[in-house]
């Protein structure tokens, strides 16, 4: 049984993040942005949410994956960057997932969509540097100000990968 | 002076913080505890103050894996202690609801946490290498289960839309239709489970004890029901107490509990042996392929009769799906309470077994709250077993002990997060 049947070449924004807990709404907020614009007719947008171990599903079956989410780069508050997988080491924080099941991220979900030799050709992440992940819903100033132009990040990565 | 020790300091593939420690000199066993060390949740406290409707919301952060079966807890609870007659569309939904979270949880610990024991790796990790389609699957299996939680209570954990007296969201003629059609797919993958765990060896290991799990004549149990005991007794759920019977040790953070013997064993196995007459024809099937008949006193077993469950979970589902199809899904509004003081007690049987809420209203406002978790009901029976396996395989290498004993703490699929309630703790 196949869960997952994604039509070949399609490209997965996915947003990740709590909106309850301040910046870390980054992704589902540039979303929204991105709702109100003309997408390429083969990006699908997903908010991931908090997902752990289900992400290796959620991205099963796509050519490309651009994460957006709030990543601790000891940036300045409001500042991104946008990386593939081969420039970061990401520290899953259970790398052999042999302890609780209740801390697995995209860290962890990358780890495994490795290992079961699922993970998308191409994964591009624009990680957010947060002001706050506190519990207190909305983004910061800094954050909110940088939302257009990841948007426009977004749009031109998925863009120049359709052109490929 | 021959010594054996063992001394598993933060047990893996478990929920939460525990430490195995066994010492046994000169053939005798001098030390063998499940010392719990995960800090106490405060969950209690946190609630008193606060009105009725926030106290489902909250108690469901008890736990990640659990979050629907705290809810539906809380909810019997206060709808016991308010007057609430639920419809008979809630009290399908919510059995819907919860087989959701009873299939997640369960493919989490058999595929994830205690297959790589039986198939000889470390974690899932080389299993997901060694056998991608086993974990695949056991991963198409946990979406299906997320999925059924977020139709029908609004997310996959910590359901949003159950609220005391009913639901505040109902699911679509689509929505249904649709999980008919994943719960349909979803056999195959079903089917492949029970396979796969008839393929498997567990340890060999027996000990009699109390099993206590709740109980309905006309319906394999996971809300209400009265608490049924093995030993052949029943008791309404306002009486819990007398069953739990909690008490402390020194060494854990979580208190311990026994009725009629000197501990008691809860979860998919207790289940199992009291309930096996209410499992769908299908899940008995599975049953006799797996070779369980009751009373099944060995507890690696649990995970097995996991497997029977997950089978009970997806058949069961379907039926509850078509009844409401064929009845069709109403806009209810949740039942409002007749009054606002009272006491009542909530029973369910969440994925590691019995599990009580109680609290006490005044003019809508929570004035006492007691939550007994499984895990913690269990860790007497945990260690007691413990005790009876190490003089059986005294004589093996060191490492073969201790990971016998490992998996005999996994096979309770303990969360040992929830099971650490308050100690109220008084210095000399």
């Amino acid at each position: 049984m196949s869960s997952n049947a994604i039509p070949s070449g399609r490209t997965l924004i996915l947003a990740l993040g709590n909106p309850l807990r301040g910046d870390d709404g980054v992704g589902a907020a540039v979303l929204d942005c991105l709702r109100g614009r003309d997408l390429p007719s083969e990006v699908d947008l997903v908010d991931g949410g908090t997902s752990g171990l289900e992400l290796v599903l959620t991205m099963q079956g796509y050519a490309r994956v651009i994460v957006i989410d709030a990543a601790d780069m000891r940036l300045t508050p409001g500042e991104w960057r946008q990386f593939s997988l081969d420039d970061v080491l990401l520290h899953a924080r259970d790398p052999h997932l042999s302890g609780t099941m209740h801390y697995a991220g995209l860290a962890e979900a990358l780890v495994l969509a490795e290992a079961l030799d699922q993970l998308p050709p191409e994964i591009t992440v624009i990680g957010v540097q947060p002001a706050t992940t506190d519990w207190e819903p909305g983004l910061t100033a800094p954050v909110q100000a940088a939302l257009g132009s990841i948007a426009d990040a977004v749009l031109m990565t998925a863009a120049a990968i359709s052109q490929m | 002076m021959s010594r054996v020790h063992v001394d598993v300091h933060h047990l893996t593939r478990v929920e939460g913080h525990g430490n195995i420690v066994v010492d046994v000199r000169n053939g005798v066993l001098e030390k063998c505890e499940l010392q719990i060390v995960e800090t106490p949740r405060f969950f209690e406290p946190m609630v008193r103050g606060r009105t009725y409707k926030e106290v489902a919301h909250i108690v469901s952060r008890i736990c990640g894996i659990c979050s629907v079966g705290h809810s539906t807890a809380a909810l019997r609870a206060l709808e016991a202690a308010l007057g609430i007659e639920l419809t008979e569309q809630t009290i399908l939904l919510r059995r819907l609801n919860m087989h959701g979270e009873m299939l997640d949880s369960h493919v989490l610990h058999t595929y994830m946490l205690i297959a790589p024991d039986l198939l000889g790796v470390q974690s899932v990790v080389p299993l997901a290498k060694s056998q991608p389609e086993v974990v695949l699957r056991a991963l198409r299996m946990k979406k299906l289960a997320g999925e059924i939680c977020r139709i029908i209570s609004g997310r996959h954990t910590h359901p949003i839309a159950m609220v005391v007296g009913g639901f505040t969201h109902t699911p679509s003629e689509k929505d249904l239709l649709y999980l008919r059609k994943l719960l349909l797919d979803a056999r195959a993958d079903v089917d492949a489970t029970v396979d796969l765990f008839a393929s498997l060896e567990l340890p060999a290991f027996e000990r009699e004890t109390e099993y206590i799990a709740s109980h309905k004549d006309d319906e394999y149990c996971y809300i209400d029901g009265v608490i049924a005991s093995s030993e052949g007794q029943t008791w309404l759920a306002n009486d819990y107490r007398s069953v739990t019977n909690e008490y402390l040790l020194p060494y854990s953070t979580a208190k311990r509990a026994r009725n009629l013997r000197e501990s008691y064993m809860v979860g998919a196995l207790a289940r199992f042996n009291i309930n096996f007459e209410q499992l769908h024809p299908k899940a008995k099937a599975a049953a006799e392929r797996l070779g369980m008949k009751p009373p099944v006193i060995n507890p690696y077993m649990i995970t097995v009769a996991q497997v029977i469950e997950i089978v009970h979970c997806v058949e069961d589902a379907l039926e509850l799906v078509d009844q409401l199809l064929t009845k069709g899904v109403q806009w209810e509004d949740p039942v409002a309470p007749p009054y606002l003081s009272g006491t009542g007690v909530g029973v369910c049987d969440v994925p590691r077994g019995i599990l009580f809420h109680e609290y006490t209203i005044e003019d809508g406002v929570v004035t006492g709250a007691n939550c007994i978790i499984p895990t913690g009901q269990n860790l007497q029976n945990v260690e007691l077993d413990m005790r009876a396996l190490v003089p059986k395989i005294i004589d093996k290498p060191q490492p073969e002990i201790t990971l016998a004993l490992e998996m005999l703490v996994r096979a309770y699929d303990p969360c040992i997060s929830c099971s650490t309630h308050l100690l109220d703790v008084e210095f000399k």
